[in-house]
């Protein structure tokens, strides 16, 4: 499946017409399991309580079959997984459809034959046909279906077969009456082809839809993407010179240069904090720009404790100039996860530094590890300005930023919590917010183990 | 809502800029230390040229990969501070490389000085004093604060 993903376009597509019909085989099969279940207890139902004379042994042997050839498939289905192909997984969908229509047929010569009304459930078939296969695979199936029905009627007929009757329900013995025979054949055959005709074609739209939409889906993918490229250049262009005014401004501030009058040092120092501001917005933008553009990250095993204790650590002159305390907690079982250690670490940190700044003084910080089972949800709640609830679903937006952290902090990129958010899942992790305005918030990220 | 570490770190930085009390032992042990800064950036080289002349350094100064070789073996610096990106993007790893296979260069240490750091994964230290790969002593991130230049430029020097 991996491999898939490399290749172009047109590989996309199929890859994801792949991924439907091996979707779509499972929900037959599952079907198919209810099938068996269902046939095997009217059999019961209709021998023991109705006292139906239908040969039971036969039924359930059918039923049983049924039940079997399902495993059958469904064990091949997930042995092939991984290195499917269309035209493996297309052969395995046309060999069950016709193996469905064969236990039918079945199923129906055991209760009845021509008699048996439910002969009109070949008509599912037909519409499952049509939904996984191919139009013409579609009308080779109800010929096949045909086929079937013509040799065990004539069987019948011509007593080469029994006929089994199908007392108490419907009218019997009509295995040897023409007229009736051809009049349900005429019904029964013109039903399945007008079906398979109606099916196919609603279904070829819808695929063609489909197909049309997944190109799309890639065309906009790829345009993000030479999007991202070009903010990626123009934000490199804009640091560059960017650092070259950070670097001319250092000395002059900093006094090497000579003694500044006060005026002079005043607007110097403006000058150095609005670049220092625009530098830091930069450096934000580069790396979403930066992890969106990545493919893959390297991955590596580390303790999540480590990089909580190293965030906390990192950010730990910030809180104590505002007196805040941040706790560390930590439940058992936590062992090293495997992720990309330098964006969690990072992540980490700036997601510590985001509610220290949201944090009045003499607040409080909780840093937690939980264990969930397959999932370790790291913790971290405040006791700050917290957000707005009809702005939480804006939170993780880029270069969105609440209206209370605007009035308490004037500066602020908008841009870390997406940054998160696409760093957590990229990691296959999830990332969520609870909040009480004035009361604090905690932020929650579930990360696989 | 949300501001990177910088700005924090930045403001640290300004209140802690050239402590008065190392001034009198750096200047023993470093004083007039050669210094030769590669950089295609005039106005970089020209803000570091200042700050290290203020601390008694001589510093000469190559545009380009090449002539910043030519002035290691015609000047014999006794530091290098060498920009990543000169005629190419990665050409300051050939030189630090071409300086460093010279026998006679092998000692001589090296800052490097790199823009391209910020959470690519890309570890520097890592790296640093590794021959086979970037064969440099240390290096800074770009944008360059005074304080972080002198102590590493500093430390370099006292460790030869």
């Amino acid at each position: 499946m991996s491999a898939a993903f490399s290749h172009g376009a047109y590989d996309m597509t199929s890859f994801k017409q792949l991924e439907g019909l091996c979707e779509r085989l499972y929900w037959l099969i599952r079907l198919r399991w209810i099938a068996a279940a269902s046939v095997f207890l009217t059999v019961l139902l209709t021998g023991h309580i109705f006292k139906f004379s239908l040969p039971a042994f036969d039924l359930y042997a059918a039923s049983t079959a049924l039940g079997v050839y399902n495993l059958a498939f469904f064990v091949l289905l997930k042995s092939i997984k991984g290195k499917e192909s269309f035209v493996i997984v297309n052969r395995i969908a046309n060999s069950q459809i016709s193996l469905d229509l064969l236990s039918l047929a079945v199923l129906i010569h055991f209760s009845g034959g021509i008699e048996n009304p439910f002969l009109f459930y070949f008509i599912f078939h037909m519409i499952i046909a049509s939904i996984l296969l191919s139009k013409r695979a579609s009308f080779l199936q109800a010929t096949f279906a045909v086929l079937l029905f013509s040799i065990m009627v004539s069987l019948e007929y011509f007593a080469v077969l029994p006929h089994y009757c199908l007392k108490k329900f419907i009218i019997h013995d009509q295995q040897h009456n023409l007229t009736y025979i051809s009049g349900v054949s005429f019904v029964f055959i013109s039903t399945l082809y007008i079906a398979v005709y109606m099916a196919t074609s609603i279904s070829g739209r819808l695929k063609q839809r489909e197909k049309v939409l997944g190109e799309a889906n890639l065309e906009l993918e790829e345009k993000d993407r030479i999007k991202s490229e070009y903010v990626l250049r123009v934000t490199h262009g804009i640091k560059e010179h960017l650092s070259a005014i950070q670097g001319c401004l250092e000395p002059v501030s900093g006094g090497i240069t000579g003694e500044l009058n006060a005026k002079q040092f005043d607007l110097v120092q403006r000058a150095v904090r609005r670049t220092a501001k625009l530098m830091s917005f930069v450096k934000a933008l580069l790396q979403i720009t930066r992890i969106k553009l990545s493919k893959e990250m390297k991955m590596e095993y580390f303790s999540l404790r480590y990089s909580c204790l190293e965030a906390i650590n990192d950010t730990s002159a910030k809180a104590k100039a505002k007196f805040i305390s941040v706790n560390f907690t930590m439940e058992p079982g936590i062992g090293p996860i495997r992720a990309a250690r330098e964006y969690i670490q990072e992540t980490l940190t700036d997601l510590l530094v985001n509610s220290i700044k949201y944090t009045p003084p003499r607040g409080k910080i909780d840093v937690g590890l939980r264990n969930r089972g397959s999932v370790i949800l790291i913790e971290i709640a405040d006791t700050g300005i917290g957000i707005p609830k009809n702005e939480l679903p804006r939170i993780f937006e880029e270069f969105y930023r609440a209206s209370n952290a605007q009035v308490a902090e004037r500066d602020g990129t908008g841009l870390g919590l997406s940054i998160a958010k696409r760093v957590v899942e990229m990691h296959s992790g999830r990332i969520w917010i609870e909040s009480e305005e004035g009361k604090g918030t905690k932020l929650n990220i579930e990360l696989p183990k | 809502m949300f501001c990177s570490a910088t700005l924090g770190t930045f403001l640290e930085w300004s209140n802690e800029r050239y402590p008065e009390k190392d001034e009198r032992r750096s200047r023993l042990v470093s004083a007039n230390a050669k210094i030769l800064i590669v950089d295609d950036d005039p106005d970089i080289v020209e803000s570091m040229k200042v700050i290290l002349e203020s601390k008694n350094y001589q510093v000469s100064v190559a545009k380009t990969g090449e002539e910043g070789l030519r002035k290691v073996r015609g000047e014999a610096p006794d530091l290098v501070i060498l920009d990543v990106m000169l005629e190419t993007g990665d050409k300051g790893f050939d030189v630090a490389r071409e300086i460093k296979w010279d026998p006679q260069y092998k000692h001589l240490p090296i800052l490097m000085l790199t823009a391209i750091k910020e959470k690519t994964g890309l570890d520097f230290m890592k790296e640093a004093g590794d021959e086979q790969w970037l064969p440099v002593d240390d290096y800074c991130d770009k944008p360059l604060h005074p304080g972080e230049l002198v102590s590493k430029v500093e430390a370099l020097l006292n460790k030869r």
